[in-house]
């Protein structure tokens, strides 16, 4: 077992990070401040894969192995954590499902322009009473003559305001009550984007509610067989959970990276604060988690690519890389004392940001469920 | 139209400004650090990516080796080049290399140009890399390989079997014509090079491997040994620091304008580009 990167996957992050440090840093402040996704960013990314990470070179992709998508998400994730979030959820529950479920068809015609970048995508399933508890879902989608007819609000959508090709979780009622997902154009009428969130952190990524009035799709637009939804859901929210881990975890390295330079320069009582122990347990705290999320998180990432089951491990790596943010991030402020209260100094951005990781594609406690539930169902 | 080939000698070099030095083989501890593509070598490889760009529109073929000396880390640069859209990467690695000055690391590029690409059209280097800076190379390969050289240019323009190459030089453009084959070194502030995609990066990791050719494959004498043979020798590498030593004027005004004018009227009239004293009576001060 070779715990050294090999050298593609260190040059996939120097290459993720040239460009980020580059193109993205002088920008993220003034992104977070306003509120405002940086189309003119995205435009530079294009041309670069970022929006078509694993899908295959024929259709426009990169075709990149999951550890390396993993190391995509977290170096861009290390400079901004908004537009991380909207490259992993386009990637892992915009265009992943299309490939795995989709008709020869459907992959044809959504995934070349998904994977240019030209069509954003976005995954709704949370509604005003269906958050962990997905059964609640109330968007219905009433079978026609020739397609469904989807009403219904979804809220809390990422890339919501910016997406092209929408994911749509709906129930169908019928003789047995099922859950399906359909994929609906922008330009659909009874489409509309409701407005931005005005969210704690993330404020980069344009998420928003996503109303569905009346709004007609042919049946070549319901993804894989009636009443697969659950399944694709499900299948989704394992690959979506491995790009959070990476998110998450960039996040953490970035506020690591902050403190350890920041430890270095003040002083106080004529030497540098990295010279006393509390702060120096501190480092320690931070790089020992973050070492051991990452190991998580490629293992997580290794095991799909292997095609074996997954899911527990990549519960394992979203959760303990999620809360490693939410630690990290907090020490981090802690280190940098009253300035890690202002916005100067970018630690304040990372503390904010950290904090949903521990929320959405899942709660921390949703986590422990399908751990303890795994950890119950394997034969003693 | 025949195939042009173009040869880019590529260095890969510390990612950090400041590298500790191991004073008893008079080199730096390269192990220490990340490394990454040397950014004049970079820009370089860029030239030799629209030249070869440029030839396509009309229907022309190019193939672009990108060639570097160093330990087996360096490879990363090589595919980091493929991945740019170099056809072919190869590294010259091998212990007996190591340590090798500027005279030492020429040679042994050309050893393989000479045997491997005898028929190259045009060579590119960066006209000096970040981390030595000493600009030595391009010109000496120039010289091992007995091609003709122009170096610090910021634009190439292939015409035929000679380029036009313009460059900048104190505070005119010089546009000059060269036959080829020959050797051209990119100035640092020319052609700004292109992200590396991520497609690009899978593709390098793909079917061909790059090329690796140790001291015996290249041919070099058996004896042969760069840290020992290197006719010149880095004693030192350090960062100047400056000091500044303060005075203060004492005294009623004219008697400190005067003593201003007296101690340091030179300095500061070369520094202002004007002459204080005739300047002054010009303007009736």
């Amino acid at each position: 077992m070779d715990f050294n990167p090999c050298m593609k996957h260190q040059l996939i992050a120097k290459t993720v990070r040239e460009f980020a440090e580059n193109e993205i840093k002088p920008m993220v402040a003034e992104l977070d401040r306003e509120a405002r996704f940086p189309h003119e960013i995205v435009e530079r990314m294009k041309p670069l894969n970022f929006f078509g990470l694993q899908v295959p070179k024929r259709l426009g992709g990169a075709e990149l192995d999951t550890i390396s998508y993993a190391i995509v998400v977290e170096e861009l994730s290390r400079v901004s954590a908004a537009l991380g979030l909207c490259v992993t959820v386009h990637n892992s529950v915009g265009i992943y499902p299309i490939l795995e479920f989709g008709t020869r068809e459907q992959i044809e015609r959504f995934v070349p322009a998904m994977a240019a970048g030209d069509s954003i995508g976005a995954f709704c399933l949370t509604e005003a009473n269906a958050g962990s508890d997905a059964g609640g879902v109330e968007t219905s989608a009433r079978e026609t003559d020739d397609g469904y007819v989807i009403n219904g609000t979804k809220i809390f959508v990422t890339n919501g305001g910016v997406a092209g090709t929408i994911l749509v979780f709906a129930v169908t009622e019928g003789k047995s009550r099922a859950a399906n997902v359909f994929i609906v154009e922008k330009e659909r009428p009874g489409f509309l984007v409701g407005e931005i969130e005005d969210l704690c952190g993330m404020r980069a990524n344009p998420v928003s509610s996503l109303f569905f009035e009346d709004c007609k799709v042919p049946r070549e637009n319901l993804l894989g067989k009636p009443g697969q939804g659950l399944k694709i859901g499900l299948k989704g929210l394992d690959t979506g959970r491995i790009g959070i881990a990476a998110q998450a975890l960039g996040i953490a390295q970035a506020a690591y990276e902050d403190s350890v330079s920041y430890a270095k320069e003040r002083q106080q009582f004529n030497k540098p604060i990295s010279r006393f122990q509390t702060i120096q347990n501190y480092l320690a705290e931070m790089a020992t988690n973050i070492d051991a999320g990452r190991l998580l998180l490629h293992r997580a990432a290794a095991l799909k690519d292997k095609g074996v089951p997954f899911s527990a491990q990549a519960s394992m790596a979203k959760l303990f890389c999620s809360e490693t943010a939410r630690n990290v991030t907090d020490m981090a402020v802690q280190i940098h004392g009253g300035y890690g209260y202002s916005k100067e100094y970018d630690v304040e951005r990372y503390f904010r940001d950290a904090k949903v990781t521990q929320i959405y594609e899942g709660t921390s406690e949703v986590q422990r469920m399908v751990i303890a539930r795994h950890i119950l169902t394997q034969p003693s | 139209m025949k195939l042009f080939k173009i040869i880019i000698c590529i260095k890969q070099v510390p990612m950090v400004s400041e590298l500790p030095w191991n004073a008893k083989t008079g080199t730096l501890k390269r192990e220490l650090a990340q490394g990454m593509m040397d950014p004049s070598s970079r820009r370089a490889l860029e030239a030799a990516l629209q030249i070869k760009e440029e030839r396509a529109k009309q229907g022309g073929k190019t193939q672009i080796t990108v060639l570097s000396m160093g330990p087996p880390m360096a490879a990363e640069i090589l595919y980091q080049a493929k991945a740019l859209g170099a056809d072919i990467g190869v590294l010259l690695s091998d212990r007996r290399m190591a340590g090798a000055d500027t005279f030492l690391t020429s040679f042994i590029l050309a050893q393989f140009i000479k045997k491997q690409v005898p028929d190259v059209d045009l060579v590119l280097c960066g006209s000096q890399t970040s981390d030595s800076e000493t600009g030595q190379v391009g010109p000496q390969l120039a010289g091992e390989l007995s091609i003709p050289a122009l170096g610090y240019a910021s634009d190439i323009k292939l015409l035929g079997n000679f380029i036009r190459v313009q460059r900048h030089v104190d505070d005119f453009f010089e546009v000059l014509e060269m036959d080829l084959p020959g050797l051209v070194t990119i100035d640092q502030g020319a052609y700004t090079p292109r992200y590396t995609t991520l497609g690009g990066v899978q593709d390098a990791f793909g079917d061909t491997d790059i090329i690796r050719v140790d001291a015996k494959t290249l041919g070099l004498d058996e004896n042969f040994n760069a840290l020992k043979d290197s006719p010149t020798r880095i004693l030192d590498v350090y960062s100047p620091t400056t000091q500044k030593e303060n005075v203060v004027l004492k005294g009623a005004a004219k008697t400190v304008v005067d003593q201003l004018f007296d101690g340091y009227g030179k300095i500061i009239s070369s520094a202002m580009g004007k002459d204080l004293k005739t300047h002054g009576h010009e303007e009736g001060i």
